[in-house]
């Protein structure tokens, strides 16, 4: 057992882990934050993301070990205050969701690039997702959420 | 009129809880006592086995180990009942599942599935569905590996030919496709506290899965209840049974609840296929690029099990003209088992895989006739009135016409260019 | 063997002494992309893991006067991002930025890619073109060795108790540029099924002053084509000596893959690839002599 210290959602931890574990199985087992999914366990889907310190990363492939003392924000950090973040709201509006499973993912991987680059172009949109799998919706209706969620964020100020 | 849905946008009653990160699919599932459960499967194609569990039984954690010896009725299948809960006698493709063993947690099942002895005494398989139809071929069940065969035929052959200008003959594959729905099966299962076996599954078919459950263990549907979770995707490929009857055993034997999780790797050897066809086609047109004839022969591949082949092969018959007229129509198509993974429901069912035959088809009749691809096919469809192979008359609305003039104009097809 | 005992490496020698204790029982973690698969796969099984990947010693891209340097655990993200690796340079750039996905980038670091040694590391066919040298650590001491000897000479691949601490390599003239062209089966997360570097000038005779080319995925490790370097040295760069070019590296690559099935596909793809990074850098150089007069 090692123990390890990080933030996760704004809220410090201390825990105590077993080595083996990688950040997915500390998130969804040991704080029981499941809104991140696995989808392939070798980091080509993308359903895992979560952004680690200011960069998305997938949660498979990082040993929880590995993550002492940093920062993390997953999908259940988004809303503040209970509201949605833009991008979540611009995806239920555009339609940008069907079986779901990707979607947790595929919204920190929109959050993470908006993050740095606040107006990108569609084609930079799809390459800020192109880590990330969908297999039901198809990729333009997100692409359209990520335009409608850059326009909340402009008007939100946020 | 005034409509309150068509034509507007509506918002997905499922959308808050998916963007939120709240939507449960099975794997989020975590109750207390809950305990875990892995499955063994074959790493051989075709082979006789015999299988040890003593050693693995010994292993602290190990709660227990199921086989084909702990399930009342071996047998599930969504059409023919060909599936074996657990391989009993003989594994007819890689993947097919031996044993479950349920312990503490995951780690312990993972220890526990390389204790197992599985003793393979190996025999001979076959994997292209052409040999699998010769009678001298190794038979996967039974005495013949031809599942169904679905039969069509319309007008007069000889007549078909003897009109034709040009005739086209060709062999067409296409090849296994998996659905790689993004959320890998998992389930949990438990007695509830009315005494009722619950099996909390993404599945597409909950009622057939209770039927399923319940005869494979010897209950009545009664007591036999399935909880649809969010389902991760699924294309087809969570029609059939996956984990559902080892799960509910396991719950139901030990009397807690249990829980499995596949990896991505297991989902792939686990669950059906697309059927990889293999069609043979002779299409023949007058000097004026109208057809005259066509024989086909599809020959589906659907692996060890049967699954929904007979629905599907048949459906690949009844499209096997495509959306044209044709006089003279004579299809023959097989679904045939071999050893390797099965094949079952995919998106289209069968009519996805046969355009790619008819359409070179058309395309090859066309440069054959210095025809352009487009004029060959609008001289073919079906229009409404127009009679299909099957004897369906389209009376209702058939606008390939207009579909087909949309794509010229998007395309920027040019008739030049068509003919090449 | 199970994994018993997990480290962060605070600074380069507390890493190399835990190293020197463990020797093979111990893996080096850095941004895990590849090594987390193998421990899954249990294709790796160490007892202990030192992760390197906040070690600031080894994240920094530095100039050092006709030098750049890259620490080992530098990601591909901070590559691509960074002001010293743009314009002649673009070659690395390119290739940094078809690694995986953003994810993926954002985790795995170039040293990483050196060390896990795959005949189909993005990273590696530039930095052989650039002709780098990777710094090795051990507690027995320090040691320089050219990335391109690493895969052929025996003594000098990484030895179990050192740690690649940074790449260095000579930034090329102004007049020369770094090209990079990969095939994968898809644009994003697609391993490289063969990638081509060149690094080369064109002067105002318009004949090739410098080439280097260099390949991944064309034999057993990345390597220089010197037969087609030697083949397009001094020769203008006109499409029929491009593919003269690429009928020699052809040649030469199905020789050293024969009897494995990907050949006769790679032996057309190749064609493309290698046209693709050439005419990279032909385009750019005529441009630039274009501008200069």
């Amino acid at each position: 057992m090692k123990e390890i210290k990080l933030k996760v959602n704004g809220i410090d931890y201390i825990l105590n882990i077993d080595e083996d574990i990688r950040l997915i199985d500390l998130l969804r087992d040991k704080l029981r934050l499941t809104g991140t999914k696995e989808g392939c366990g070798e980091g080509e889907c993308g359903a895992c993301t979560v952004i680690m310190d200011g960069v998305s990363v997938n949660s498979c492939l990082v040993m929880a070990f590995q993550a002492d003392g940093s920062n993390i924000l997953t999908i259940e950090g988004l809303e503040e205050e209970g509201k949605l973040h833009p991008i979540q709201k611009a995806f239920i509006e555009e339609g940008a969701i069907q079986c779901g499973y990707c979607t947790p993912g595929m919204i920190m991987s929109v959050k993470a690039l908006l993050d740095k680059q606040p107006y990108p172009s569609r084609e930079e949109i799809r390459k800020g997702i192109s880590g990330n799998l969908c297999r039901c919706t198809g990729y333009n209706k997100i692409v359209d959420a990520t335009e409608m969620a850059i326009k909340y964020i402009k008007e939100e100020g946020v | 009129m005034n409509l309150n849905i068509v034509g507007k946008d509506i918002l997905r009653v499922d959308g808050l809880s998916k963007v939120t990160g709240k939507a449960l699919y099975p794997q989020d599932l975590y109750i207390d006592d809950m305990i875990y459960g892995k499955t063994l499967r074959s790493d051989k194609s075709h082979a006789y086995i015999e299988v040890d569990i003593k050693e693995a039984e010994k292993i602290k954690g190990i709660i227990k180990i199921f086989t084909y010896k702990d399930v009342p009725i071996n047998h599930y299948g969504v059409v023919f009942k060909d599936h074996e809960v657990f391989c009993r006698e003989k594994v007819r493709q890689i993947g097919d599942p031996i044993a479950f063993v349920v312990g503490e947690n995951e780690r312990v099942c993972k220890e526990a599935l390389k204790k197992i002895k599985v003793y393979y005494e190996e025999i001979e398989g076959v994997f292209n569905p052409i040999d699998a139809m010769r009678e001298d071929s190794p038979k996967i069940h039974g005495d013949t590996n031809i599942v169904y065969h679905y039969k069509l035929k319309k007008g007069n052959i000889e007549e078909g030919y003897s009109n034709s200008y040009v005739v086209v003959e060709n062999t067409y594959k296409t090849h296994m496709v998996d659905h790689a729905f993004l959320q890998p099966e998992a389930g949990l299962a438990f007695v509830d506290k009315e005494n009722i076996l619950t099996v909390m599954v993404a599945t597409q078919y909950p009622h057939y899965d209770r039927e399923e459950v319940a005869a494979a263990l010897n209950l009545s549907q009664e007591e036999v209840k399935i909880i649809n979770t969010n389902v991760g995707g699924a294309f087809g490929g969570r029609e059939d049974i996956s984990l559902q009857i080892h799960l509910a055993l396991a719950a139901y034997t030990l009397k807690k609840p249990v829980k499995a999780i596949y990896s991505r790797e297991e989902s792939f050897i686990a669950h059906s296929k697309r059927h990889p066809l293999i069609m043979k086609y002779k299409t023949g047109a007058d000097k004026n690029g109208y057809l005259q004839i066509m024989e086909a022969e599809i020959i589906g591949d659907t692996g060890a099990y049967a699954s929904w082949a007979t629905n599907v092969l048949r459906k690949s018959g009844v499209h096997a003209t495509g959306p044209y007229f044709i006089p003279n129509v004579k299809v023959d198509s097989y679904a045939v088992y071999t050893n390797n993974l099965f094949a079952g429901a995919m998106r289209g069912f069968g009519a996805t895989q046969v355009p790619v035959a008819h359409e070179q088809q058309m395309d090859i009749l066309a440069e054959k006739l210095g025809i352009d691809p487009i004029s060959i096919r609008m001289k073919n469809i079906f229009k409404k009135g127009s009679v299909s192979a099957t004897g369906q008359i389209m009376l209702e609305s058939v606008p390939i016409d207009r579909c087909i003039e949309e794509v010229v104009k998007n395309i920027g097809f040019s008739m030049s260019v068509g003919r090449g | 063997m199970e994994l018993q005992e997990v480290y962060k490496g605070e600074n380069v020698n507390e890493i190399i002494r835990v190293l020197s204790i463990y020797k093979n029982e111990a893996k080096i973690i850095a941004g895990g992309t590849d090594i987390i698969i193998d421990l899954r796969n249990e294709k790796i099984s160490p007892k202990v893991l030192i992760d390197i990947s906040n070690t600031r010693e080894l994240s920094y891209i530095k100039e050092e006067g006709e030098f750049i340097e890259i620490g080992g655990a530098t990601t591909f993200t901070q590559l691509i991002e960074n002001p010293l690796i743009q314009e002649n340079l673009q070659g690395l750039k390119k290739a940094c930025s078809l690694v995986g996905s953003p994810q993926i980038r954002n985790k795995g670091t170039i040293g990483g890619n050196i060390a896990n040694g795959s005949s189909a590391a993005d990273s590696i066919p530039p930095l052989i073109c650039l002709n780098s040298t990777i710094t090795l650590v051990s507690t027995r001491g320090k040691r320089e060795v050219y990335l391109e000897d690493l895969y052929t000479d025996m003594n000098k691949t990484i030895r179990e108790d050192e740690l690649l601490t940074n790449i260095r390599f000579k930034k090329p003239k102004p007049e020369q540029i770094l090209t990079f062209s990969k095939l994968g089966l898809r644009k994003a997360l697609a391993i490289s099924r063969m990638s081509i570097s060149t690094l080369l000038e064109i002067n105002k005779k318009g004949v090739f002053k410098a080439i280097k080319i260099a390949s991944g995925s064309l034999g057993k490790y990345p390597m220089r084509e010197l037969e087609v370097e030697e083949f397009l040295l001094e020769k203008s760069p006109d499409e029929k000596t491009i593919y003269k070019a690429a009928k020699i590296l052809q040649e030469s690559m199905g020789k050293r893959l024969k009897g494995r099935s990907t050949l006769p596909y790679k032996r057309e793809a190749v064609i493309g690839v290698f046209r693709e990074a050439v005419e990279e850098g032909v385009n750019w150089s005529c441009e630039r002599n274009k501008i200069k007069g």
